[in-house]
């Protein structure tokens, strides 16, 4: 009886380590996504995190791997950036990054209501520099691994660039398309210029 | 600027320089008595004919309205994001899991009825009638908690070289110098008014008793601050009083009357084995209508109820009620579909999130008891802020010690970004100003960042007078029939007893619409 009861309990321990472990790769897992960036990952301005539903696949597995790896999200003054570092990480470690990609991908992508207005005329010139590789109408060039631009989270656009700017992102030497950004953010030099091109940058289509 | 002091500007006074007993005492001996108020449960009528009501978020809130409307006959279902139910009410044991976004982690405390942490509430005051009243009822078995203890220690490295002395030396040579000062400034002909002669002898005779002044009013030391040795051989000797500029130096000064605030006290109540006792306790009454791992992702409003899409089992479901009772945390609420007015909706961004922080050992010794500390909280002003010492278990091998948790936002963060091995490194290299050997005792430990703990991402929300004013009245009134839930829509956030009063104010409105005939309506 005892005999019995031992085995019952290392069995309930078995499936329940299976369990634990299982929930991390299982097939809901990548709900967990939602939980921050929203119904169909389409952002979250409440808690700051960005829309990803419509972004490239290679843009979301490059950024995860990124995270994974430090060379985007080091910097503790880049809090969001910063908790992504931890997830990134499992993803990869799991290999998970992939399936992470494809569920995105699956998702009803919406465009974001705009939460930045400025100075559309002004955004427009300053927009000449930024549409040679992310295109003229925000539509992004693979070839180039520049991702689209319209129709994103559009305060999360303006966030970046400031990092950009601040050496909060696109400072460490693996990031290499970050650091291309690092140094064309110069074109914006000041906070008004950021808005006004993101301003520009929501009446893309 | 004048120098005369009114009953009111004294009042005001006491309370700055002695924290809120000094104004309670002294308003008992000017004869002015605070009056104590609190609504109570609805007395909800029984249905008449079929209503299904949709809790979103199995919290304390969602659990009580649940089982209240339910045994009225509503038709209840409640879906609860998390692979648990409790919310915020959380405690871990032997092999639980903590669900936090990128760190997740498990309980490796050795299986043992009083190694647990109580992750969010963990006290009970005792005006907070409605919780009891549950407790109570639900066979919540209640023990003491032991939250102010005049043993444990204070600490900060601005005052005497951050060597930690203990609350009952900080606290009465602080009260013995102020009343020092106090009675040798109050001048009879500067007392105005309603004050009278009379009232300044019993306001020196008050200031005496306050600081324990000996008669020509000076403080000279008391054995309230502990004595030099406890050797009953001898006779008592009184410790010389710490120098007032020393602890002037530390901010200290200014939250030492965090025990006499209104949710405070020396003695308040936990359940025992835990704060999620209450939890089970619920459970037992609405378990089988509560299903986990329901993540909500659209609402739709409509003329005749409610419209819910969630996600469970990686499938999108829908389900649809008469009456939506919404306990999702509002920064979460805001990231999904919806058709909420505006205006309603602009609410949901506008409250901060709160950070709250903290982090359980298991100590394999009670040291602290060696110390003479029986239970409570040292207070130090390093990131930790506090250490609190289990009052359950005494005089057991081992305890598990909160060994931080943090109000500011900054620390809570500064935590959340380590890893929770960091974490844990921080904490034992803080609390080490106030044990030396703390690091020899830890055995294992817990970290609860809460803004990154899935599903909630954040604490209390946190309100301020000008939001409360801006924001409460449109996120408390529903939405059709639709009604935003949980301690984040109460006067009282962080507390269970707020999250219990949203449920009763949404019920009982509901409980209002039935009587009146069902109007479901917008």
């Amino acid at each position: 009886m005892k005999r019995q009861t031992t085995i019952g309990a290392a069995i309930a321990k078995i499936i329940a380590l299976a369990l634990v472990v299982g929930s991390a790769t299982a097939g809901n897992d990548f709900d967990y996504c939602l939980l921050c960036h929203g119904a169909n990952a389409n952002g979250n301005y409440g808690i700051r995190a960005p829309k990803l539903s419509g972004m490239e696949p290679w843009y979301l597995a490059r950024q995860l791997e990124n995270f994974a790896s430090g060379a985007r999200g080091a910097p503790a003054e880049d809090a969001p950036g910063h908790e992504m570092g931890p997830v990134g990480l499992r993803l990869k470690q799991e290999g998970a990054i992939d399936a992470a990609v494809q569920f995105i991908g699956k998702l009803d992508s919406k465009r974001p209501a705009p939460t930045v207005s400025g100075d559309v005329a002004h955004g427009k010139q300053l927009y000449q520099n930024c549409a040679s590789c992310h295109g003229a109408r925000g539509e992004g060039n693979a070839a180039l691994q520049s991702p689209a631009l319209a129709a994103r989270s559009d305060w999360y656009l303006a966030t970046q660039l400031v990092n950009y700017r601040n050496g909060l992102r696109g400072v460490d030497e693996r990031d290499t398309y970050g650091a291309q950004m690092r140094a064309l953010v110069a074109t914006l030099p000041n906070d008004k210029d950021i808005i006004d091109v993101v301003a520009y940058i929501n009446t893309l289509k | 600027m004048t120098n005369k002091l009114s009953r009111r500007g004294f009042l005001h006074l006491a309370g700055a320089a002695g924290g809120s007993t000094a104004v309670f005492r002294a308003a008992v001996a000017l004869g002015i008595l605070p009056a104590v108020a609190h609504a109570s449960r609805p007395q909800l009528a029984s249905l008449k004919k079929p209503k299904k009501v949709l809790i979103l978020g199995a919290g304390i809130s969602g659990l009580t309205a649940a089982y209240e409307l339910f045994r009225k006959g509503y038709d209840v279902q409640v879906l609860e994001a998390s692979f648990r139910a409790g919310g915020r009410n959380m405690t871990v044991r032997h092999g639980d899991r903590i669900d936090e976004t990128g760190f997740p982690q498990v309980c490796n405390f050795d299986k043992d009825p009083d190694l647990f942490f109580n992750c969010g509430p963990a006290r009970i005051p005792g005006h907070h009638k409605e919780l009891l009243n549950y407790c109570q009822e639900l066979d919540v078995e209640l023990a003491p908690f032991i939250n102010d203890n005049r043993n444990a220690w204070v600490q900060d490295d601005a005052m005497f070289g951050g060597k930690p002395i203990r609350a009952r030396e900080y606290l009465n040579d602080s009260r013995g110098f102020v009343a020092e000062l106090m009675a040798k400034s109050l001048k009879k002909e500067d007392l105005t008014g309603p004050m009278t002669a009379e009232d300044w002898e019993k306001l020196r005779e008050y200031l005496r008793q306050f600081g324990e002044l000996d008669p020509q009013f000076r403080y000279i030391g008391t054995s309230r601050s502990g004595l030099a040795a406890h050797d009953y051989t001898h006779p008592d000797q009184i410790k010389k009083p710490l120098s007032p500029s020393e602890l002037l130096k530390s901010r200290f000064m200014q939250i030492m009357s965090f025990g006499e605030t209104d949710d405070q006290a020396a003695m308040m109540m936990e359940p025992v084995g835990g704060m999620d006792r209450i939890v089970t306790g619920f459970m037992r009454k609405v378990g089988h209508l509560v299903q986990l791992e329901s993540q909500v992702q659209k609402i739709n409003v409509g003329n005749r109820g409610v419209e819910v899409t969630y996600r469970h089992n990686g499938q999108y479901v829908k389900a649809k009620a008469d009456y939506v009772l919404n306990c999702i945390p509002m920064h979460l609420l805001a990231g999904i579909e919806h058709n909420f007015p505006k205006e309603y909706a602009a609410g949901f961004t506008s409250i901060p999130r709160g950070k709250l922080f903290k982090i359980g050992l298991q100590m394999k010794e009670r040291f602290w008891e060696r110390e003479g500390i029986y239970g409570g909280i040292s207070w130090t002003l390093q990131d930790i802020q506090q250490i609190w010492y289990p009052a359950h278990g005494i005089h057991r091998k081992k305890g598990v010690v909160l060994a931080a948790y943090t109000f500011d936002p900054n620390a809570g963060e500064k935590f959340a970004r380590l890893s929770p091995a960091e974490r844990i490194k921080l904490a034992v290299a803080q609390g080490s100003k106030i044990h030396p050997d703390y690091g020899n005792y830890v055995e294992t430990g817990v970290t609860v960042a809460w803004h990154q703990m899935n599903h909630m991402l954040g604490c209390a929300a946190q309100w301020d007078e000008q939001l409360y004013k801006r924001w409460f009245k449109t996120l408390q009134t529903p939405v059709g029939s639709h009604y935003l839930m949980g301690d984040q829509v109460s006067y009282h956030p962080g507390w269970q007893e707020g999250a219990i009063a949203s449920a009763h104010f949404a019920i009982a409105d509901i409980d209002a619409r039935e009587r009146a005939g069902g109007a479901v309506a917008a």
